[in-house]
């Protein structure tokens, strides 16, 4: 279905002096370039949920980002049902929904026109957005607050938006971006009803996150990444054969291994 | 692209901000602004022409006949001040508002006597009006005085023309009263309009730049499947639709207002001067906007997508302002021309064809070179802006 591999991508820094001291530490830093992603492989088949876990800075949000080609890779490939993403970025684009923790809506329209908008983008027809508008506010119960302007919404309201937003296309793949920081509980429910739901329909689901109950309720699959190298990549049951107890553990483990090599 | 510049319109139109600065400001603000400040300073004009001035008079004897016409109790009040008196003092603490001071050898027997000269002291600073209303006391004893000694010397009205001036030298203005007032009024107009324009592209562009980053919706409409120059094209229409806009409201609106206020004469001068401009430059004078506007839309498009933050975005934009009164006021420098290179100069050839075209005196084949560098200028911006708009440095800062 996706298939990721040997992603790499650096980036030019431009004033070395400004790094901070950890960052100056950090051995994908060479020279004038900064190795953010060296070497991420990892794939998700139909129906299955991928979860993606490092510490903060490892190269998690980059690599979603070059998922959803809002980044270029340096190398390496992503290809989606056999569409190579980096040759041909907009086709694949329909294909892809995207959202992350921090996806903003345009407060000055509503919820509704919000929705509108990028169904447009994504070339679809009038009716075909009436449509999806309506199953979609069914389905995340929005229709109290669907025609009303998004910047007075709560965080919740806003993240139903955000959501129907993103797959307003029916996408292919949906990726998401630490999609539960920052929420408060109810919203966050609501980004995990929203993962299972996609996950009974067959559609595949990569997620980033910080929180291992998060991945060990939803995940088929975890994905492990420490400073821009995939550490571990298999299937949930594996990830917690690597060490006896939590999630924690094993997280550790996966991380300690390539620490020592 | 026209998806993308309907929906930033939409959600322009919607902003009470923008609608203040771009529709209700010129149209409404800035008029009620001018007719105050009119008003006021009629009626300053006004109070001074007919308040009661109280004078002191010194040497009154020799002068019968500007005490005479002094006495006139609804204009002026004599109060009694001795000739030793300090004048400066009692018209600061406004005893009196001006003190006269006859001179012995005023007489009407000016041949015998020679020049007379009257002092006048008062307090000069500020609006007041004592010099002209005396004066036109001291000026009719004077020609009285000029008649009777012209007639004692027996002159006829050519002689006495030529006595009170041997020589006179008259001016001839070739050019019509449109070329007369386009010098003028053209030399504003481009102020006006390039600045307005300027001003009311700002705010949008900063909205639809930095502050689609700040909101965190600009990552969702990059990975949308629509090519990047369209969203730059849209989003840089908009800027350059909302700078004409507000440029193009103000203008209509102080026709409006400055044809509804004026009265009587005014009118017909506001009138005629607008009848002699042909519809093809006041088309012309638009157009010559269309240019301008691109180079700031692209301009202020890559600022504001370079910014992280609505304020970054604003502080960055600032110094705009200076950069484009600069080339305005060359234009109306004198020796600078709409000719040979400064036609080739951006904005500054733009704000002297506005004033040939006003005056009348354009000369249509420097359109060319108008239009040309403008535009291969605003191209230039724009393809800079499609560049800077694929630059992850740029959009991910």
């Amino acid at each position: 279905m996706i298939e990721i591999k040997q992603l790499a991508k650096k980036f030019a820094v431009e004033n070395p002096k400004k790094l901070s001291e950890q960052e100056k530490k950090d051995p994908r830093l060479k020279g004038r370039f900064f190795h953010s992603v060296q070497d991420v492989s990892f794939s998700c088949q139909k129906g299955e949920v991928l979860g993606l876990l490092g510490p903060n800075g490892a190269g998690k949000t980059t690599t979603l980002r070059m998922l959803s080609t809002a980044l270029k890779p340096d190398s390496g490939s992503v290809e989606i049902s056999g569409e190579n993403v980096l040759t041909h970025p907009v086709i694949a684009r329909k294909k892809i929904g995207f959202l992350s923790g921090t996806t903003g809506l345009y407060g000055r329209l509503t919820g509704r026109e919000n929705i509108h908008y990028f169904g447009q983008l994504h070339g679809m027809s009038e009716e075909l957005i009436a449509q999806r508008i309506e199953e979609l506010a069914d389905l995340l119960d929005m229709h109290t607050f669907l025609d009303r302007r998004s910047e007075n919404f709560s965080t919740g309201m806003k993240q139903k938006i955000a959501i129907a937003r993103a797959v307003v296309h029916s996408p292919e793949l949906v990726i998401l971006d630490e999609p539960t920081t920052g929420l408060d509980i109810m919203a966050t429910q609501t980004v995990l009803n929203f993962i299972r739901r996609l996950k009974a329909q067959g559609t595949p689901v990569i997620f980033s996150t910080h929180h291992l109950d998060e991945v060990e309720e939803l995940c088929e699959k975890v994905t492990v990444i420490d400073q821009g190298k995939t550490m571990f990549d298999g299937d949930i049951d594996t990830f917690k054969g690597l060490a006896d107890g939590s999630l924690h553990q094993s997280f550790m483990a996966a991380i300690q291994t390539t620490a020592s090599e | 692209m026209w998806l993308v510049f309907f929906k930033e319109l939409k959600e322009l139109l919607r902003d009470r901000k923008t609608l203040f600065f771009m529709i209700a400001l010129p149209l409404l603000i800035f008029p009620v602004i001018f007719g105050i400040a009119g008003f006021v300073s009629k009626q300053a004009i006004d109070k001074a022409e007919s308040k009661i001035l109280n004078y002191g008079i010194v040497g009154a004897e020799y002068a019968p006949d500007i005490v005479e016409e002094l006495q006139q109790p609804d204009k002026f009040n004599l109060i009694d001040i001795a000739a030793d008196d300090d004048y400066k003092t009692i018209i600061r603490n406004e005893t009196v508002d001006f003190v006269l001071v006859i001179p012995e050898n005023y007489s009407n027997d000016v041949l015998q006597n020679g020049q007379a000269t009257i002092k006048l002291y008062f307090n000069d600073a500020g609006l007041n009006l004592v010099y002209r209303r005396v004066n036109e006391i001291v000026e009719s004893q004077s020609e009285l005085f000029q008649q009777s000694a012209f007639s004692t010397l027996g002159l006829n009205e050519s002689q006495q023309d030529a006595l009170i001036k041997p020589i006179e030298l008259e001016r001839v203005n070739t050019a019509d009263t449109r070329e007369n007032w386009g010098e003028k009024i053209g030399g504003m107009l481009p102020y006006l309009l390039i600045i307005l324009c300027l001003q009311g592209a700002m705010f949008p562009a900063t909205d639809i730049g930095a502050g689609e980053k700040e909101r965190g919706t600009l990552e969702t409409l990059l990975i949308s499947p629509i090519d990047r120059n369209k969203i730059v094209l849209g989003k840089f229409l908009t800027i350059s639709f909302a700078g004409a806009m507000t440029a193009l409201i103000t203008v209509v609106s102080m026709a409006i207002w400055g044809l509804v206020l004026s009265q009587g004469m005014a009118i017909q001068i506001v009138a005629d001067f607008m009848a002699q401009i042909g519809i093809l430059d006041f088309v012309l004078i638009f157009l010559m906007l269309v240019p301008v506007v691109a180079i700031f839309a692209a301009v202020l498009l890559s600022i504001s997508i370079y910014a992280k933050s609505f304020k970054e975005a604003q502080s960055y934009m600032g110094p705009m302002m200076i950069f484009v009164i600069v080339p305005i006021m060359l234009s109306i420098l004198p020796g600078v021309e709409l000719k040979g290179g400064w036609a080739w100069v951006p904005i500054t050839n733009v704000s002297l064809a506005m004033k040939e075209l006003v005056k009348g005196t354009m000369d249509y084949f420097q359109l060319f070179a108008i239009f040309g560098s403008t535009v291969v200028i605003a191209g230039a911006l724009f393809a800079f802006c499609v560049y800077w708009f694929n630059k992850e440095k740029v959009l991910f800062r």
